[in-house]
């Protein structure tokens, strides 16, 4: 498998000159090699990194003051081996829409491309060649800045949003139908539009659904219904001020996008935080994780018409919530670690409180377990339904769980052995289905490894030890890539320093995102029914989605 | 004599207006305490005692709320639809037989008459979801009625073994035959097809399929807000009600007391049909919320592949031990 890396490796040299091909240190940067390619090359070599493995993790720009840099990064499922792939593009002295010049599109080889790049497009003004689809993805499709381009000033944000009731009544005009581009209707077809207002898209999400009868024939999310632009957000605040944005992207497990920012930052200063930091920290994600878990399955049930579990669920959580509070002071938003350390150390009565509470929520499991997982109706509502097959999972960048019950048994905390989880002992459950009942499962067999871990940590947990530390204020010159596991999926920063004060460019690659796009391959032959059990088995949480 | 029965129609009238109304606000509450006693929580406690007048304070408000009629809905099949759904479930009340000799009216048609009427409160329902112009209600609707015409055979042929046995229509002659042993012990199977049935005819969990919340928002009454949505409620309560109570008086022996020798309470006959009554009617909130929904295919198919044919043979097994019994 090692030897296939460097195979990648050796074919790039052979496609681009030597020297744009850079060996970058894995601790530091996140990625093992970095090649800048030539525009026409990009399709070819996008196809090289599919057919050896490797999935499409993360696609963005930076606006250079010279030119504009397309920054891909691929990632495999069984070993770390991220490489990023770069394109320069000229800026464009007369160019209309924000000057990123026509790019070559991905799209036709790795899916997730298509949404990666509308954003590129909207936020940068890049165009690209061959795109399906190049509408506005986020932001309103009447909006005409490009609000990522360092030479937007945000003068021109105020009298595009809230101009006047008219832009407002044009996009009104959205809802009535307006045929995306994989949709085309046949005779007494019709479409249904599911949200943004719907008890079941676990946020503001509208899916388009194009229905014969009950049947579905196609579906389209249309996201960024709770835009808030972290990353423009971060390029004007300094590293410390971003803390709170992580907090919010993922309201439900905000613990591991905690846990994301500070080992990127980590990883670039070169510091290492004290053992009970990182005991501390893999606790709090732990719980968190398991949170997160279950306020899915609460929900989930919910949408598949079971009521009750959703209370005995909400009943654990808090519990946990009870328990975060005691470290953190938070229950929802967390905003608890620093650079090298923690805003504060646990309080003594936390261990206890923990270990009281992992045997009461092994029994929970097992009431999960006769009530749900055993529920006939329940089996035949969700075996063989939404079939997410490797193919679709490889070729969409889906990850975490909604990845495992495909059979893929990749897992951050095990590839990239960060923290104290080399150390632990837990298995990372998967199932071989690919349907929403796998999901399920494999989420539920998580909770109980995430217990697992829990359970050790409480019993490694170094009595004392520094929570703080004294560190610099700017990030050395550079470019970082971390990723973390959180309860979705592999939540990946791309951080370009200039040694400033504030970050460059900040890129956020949160799982859902990925995970939605690959909503339309699973639900085509479904009924309407099974639509809401699907998307409610990829555990979205829109605001991390739409950023 | 004319005057007489004018004067009766009105009385009679009255009083199952009354009874529904409170009936259905006693259930509302019932159905708020049973879930929350199920979903680890207290339920309505605060207002009045136990949290009784909640439900009244909830009618209050439904009463005073704006109607609002969607501008694309037609407006008269619109205003129709909820008075086409609650009217016929009120009717219902018109032959329950409270105790012996004390029913409004004993007709010879018997319980046909109550499934004969509730099919005219799935035309109100279609008629909901069509004019209301919605493709939500619209959907909802749509699998009402499939659901409804559906439920409607296994439901009938599942009490064809109880007919047979007390060879009569009439509700009343039907307890009278159960002097000495309730239909549900030679009749269990019809029972649980009956109740299964009965739960998907009133759109009750887990067959609540048309207004799936969780996927049509609120089905076939999406659009209807105030005191139209209340009627719907209403409908849907009183129906869960009548059902229960023709189950009550079909297998458990109607206003009989149960055949234990040290309780000699013959005489409070209305008493114990409802204490039948409300306890089929717990059992049908306790199965709401233990089970998930089904989808509607698999609801078809439990309907024609499963309870169809296990009714037929009921019938057939009837009219066998008959025969074998008897001569």
């Amino acid at each position: 498998m090692i030897a296939t890396e460097k195979d990648m490796k050796d074919w790039l040299i052979e496609v681009i000159k030597p020297e744009e091909m850079n060996d970058r240190d894995f601790l530091k940067t996140g990625v093992f090699f970095e090649a800048v390619v030539p525009k026409n090359k990009i399709v070819e070599v996008a196809r090289e990194f599919l057919t050896q493995g490797y999935f499409l993790e993360s696609l963005t720009a930076v606006d250079f003051a010279e030119c504009f840099e397309i920054v891909y990064h691929f990632n495999r499922w069984d070993l770390p081996k991220r490489a990023c792939v770069k394109v320069v593009a000229a800026k464009e002295t007369n160019g209309i829409d924000g000057g990123a010049g026509v790019m070559p599109t991905i799209s036709s080889i790795y899916q997730s491309a298509d949404w990666f790049e509308r954003e590129i497009f909207e936020f940068f003004g890049a165009r690209f060649d061959g795109h399906p689809n190049l509408k506005r993805l986020l932001l309103p499709e009447n909006y005409r800045s490009f609000p990522l381009l360092k030479s937007f000033k945000g003068e021109a944000a105020g009298s595009d949003v809230t101009q006047s009731l008219e832009l407002i009544k044009e996009y009104a005009h959205e809802f009535e139908v307006k045929t995306p581009h994989s949709i085309t209707k046949k005779e007494n077809d019709y479409y249904l539009n599911l949200g943004p207002q719907h008890p079941s898209t676990h946020g503001v999400l509208r899916v388009l659904l194009h229905l014969s009868g009950e049947r579905v024939l196609g579906a389209e999310p249309i996201i960024g219904y709770s835009h808030r632009h972290h990353e423009k957000m971060m390029e004007i605040q300094n590293y410390l001020a971003c803390w709170p944005n992580f907090g919010r992207l993922d309201y439900v497990g905000a613990m591991s996008y905690n846990f994301g920012y500070a080992r990127l930052i980590e990883r670039a200063m070169g510091l290492t935080p004290s053992p009970r930091v990182e005991h501390i920290r893999v606790l709090t994600s732990e719980l968190n994780h398991i949170a997160s878990h279950l306020l899915w399955m609460g929900t989930f049930l919910l949408d598949l018409g079971a009521f009750t579990p959703f209370f005995y669920c909400f009943d654990d959580r808090e519990n946990i919530l009870d328990i975060l509070e005691m470290a953190t002071g938070e229950r929802l938003t967390y905003d608890y670690f620093r650079f090298g350390g923690l805003d504060r150390d646990i309080p003594t009565e936390i261990i206890p409180a923990v270990k009281k509470f992992i045997p009461g929520f092994k029994k929970r499991l097992k009431d999960y377990h006769t009530l749900v997982t055993k529920n006939p109706i329940f089996e035949q509502r969700t075996k063989g339904l939404g079939i997410l097959t490797k193919e679709n999972a490889l070729k969409f960048g889906v990850t975490g769980p909604t990845l495992r019950a495909s059979g893929v048994a990749m897992d951050l905390r095990r590839q990239e052995s960060y923290s104290i989880y080399p150390e632990l002992d837990f298995n990372i459950p998967t199932a071989t289905d690919g349907d929403v009942f796998s999901r399920y499962l494999v989420r539920v067999r998580e909770m109980e490894e995430s217990l697992k871990i829990i359970q050790q940590v409480c019993e490694r947990m170094p009595a004392s030890g520094e929570v703080k530390m004294k560190v610099p204020k700017n990030v050395p010159k550079g470019e970082y890539y971390s990723a973390v596991e959180s309860a979705r999926g592999s939540f990946g920063i791309y951080l370009v320093s200039d040694g400033t004060l504030n970050p460059y460019r900040i890129k956020l690659r949160t799982p859902s995102f990925s995970n939605l796009s690959a909503l339309k391959t699973m639900v085509p032959g479904c009924l309407v029914s099974d639509v809401i059990a699907i998307l409610g088995s990829i555990d979205i949480v829109l605001p991390e989605i739409d950023r | 004599m004319i005057l007489n029965e004018i004067l009766k129609i009105i009385l009679y009238g009255t009083l199952v207006i009354l009874f529904v109304s409170v009936n259905a606000l006693f259930l509302v509450w019932m159905e708020r305490r049973v879930s929350a006693r199920i979903q680890l929580r207290r339920g309505p406690i605060h207002v009045g005692w136990q949290g009784l007048l909640q439900t009244v304070a909830d009618a209050i408000k439904l009463l005073t709320k704006e109607l609002v009629t969607p501008s694309h809905a037609d407006k008269f099949l619109y205003w129709l639809a909820p008075v086409l759904v609650f009217a016929p479930a009120v009717a219902a009340f018109l032959i329950l037989p409270l105790a012996d000799h004390v029913v409004i009216r004993d007709l010879n048609i018997g319980f046909l008459f109550v499934f004969s009427l509730t099919n005219v409160s799935f035309i109100g329902i279609f008629i909901a979801g069509w004019s209301s112009n919605s493709k939500y209600a619209l959907l909802g609707s749509m699998r009402a009625v499939a659901q409804n015409i559906s439920y409607e055979i296994p439901l009938l042929l599942s009490t064809m073994g109880v007919v047979m046995m007390s060879e009569t229509l009439k509700l009343s002659g039907i307890v009278s035959a159960q002097a000495t042993t309730w239909f549900v012990f030679p009749q269990f199977l019809a029972f649980v097809i009956f109740i299964i049935s009965a739960l998907a005819e009133a759109n009750r969990a887990p067959f609540d399929i048309p207004e799936a919340e969780s996927e049509l928002v609120a089905g076939f009454h999406t659009e209807y807000s105030g005191m139209r949505f209340a009627l719907f409620f209403l409908g849907e309560y009183t129906a869960v009600f009548i059902s229960s109570a023709i189950a009550a008086a079909l297998f458990l022996g109607g206003w009989r007391e149960p055949a234990v020798p040290w309780i000699s309470l013959a005489n409070l006959g209305p008493l114990w049909y409802l204490l039948k009554t409300y306890a089929i009617v717990f059992v049908v909130m306790w199965i709401r919320w233990t089970f998930p929904r089904l989808r509607s295919d698999q609801l078809m198919a439990l309907a024609w592949k499963v309870l169809i044919p296990l009714a037929l043979l009921n019938v057939f097994f009837t009219a066998l031990m008959m025969q074998v019994f008897e001569k």
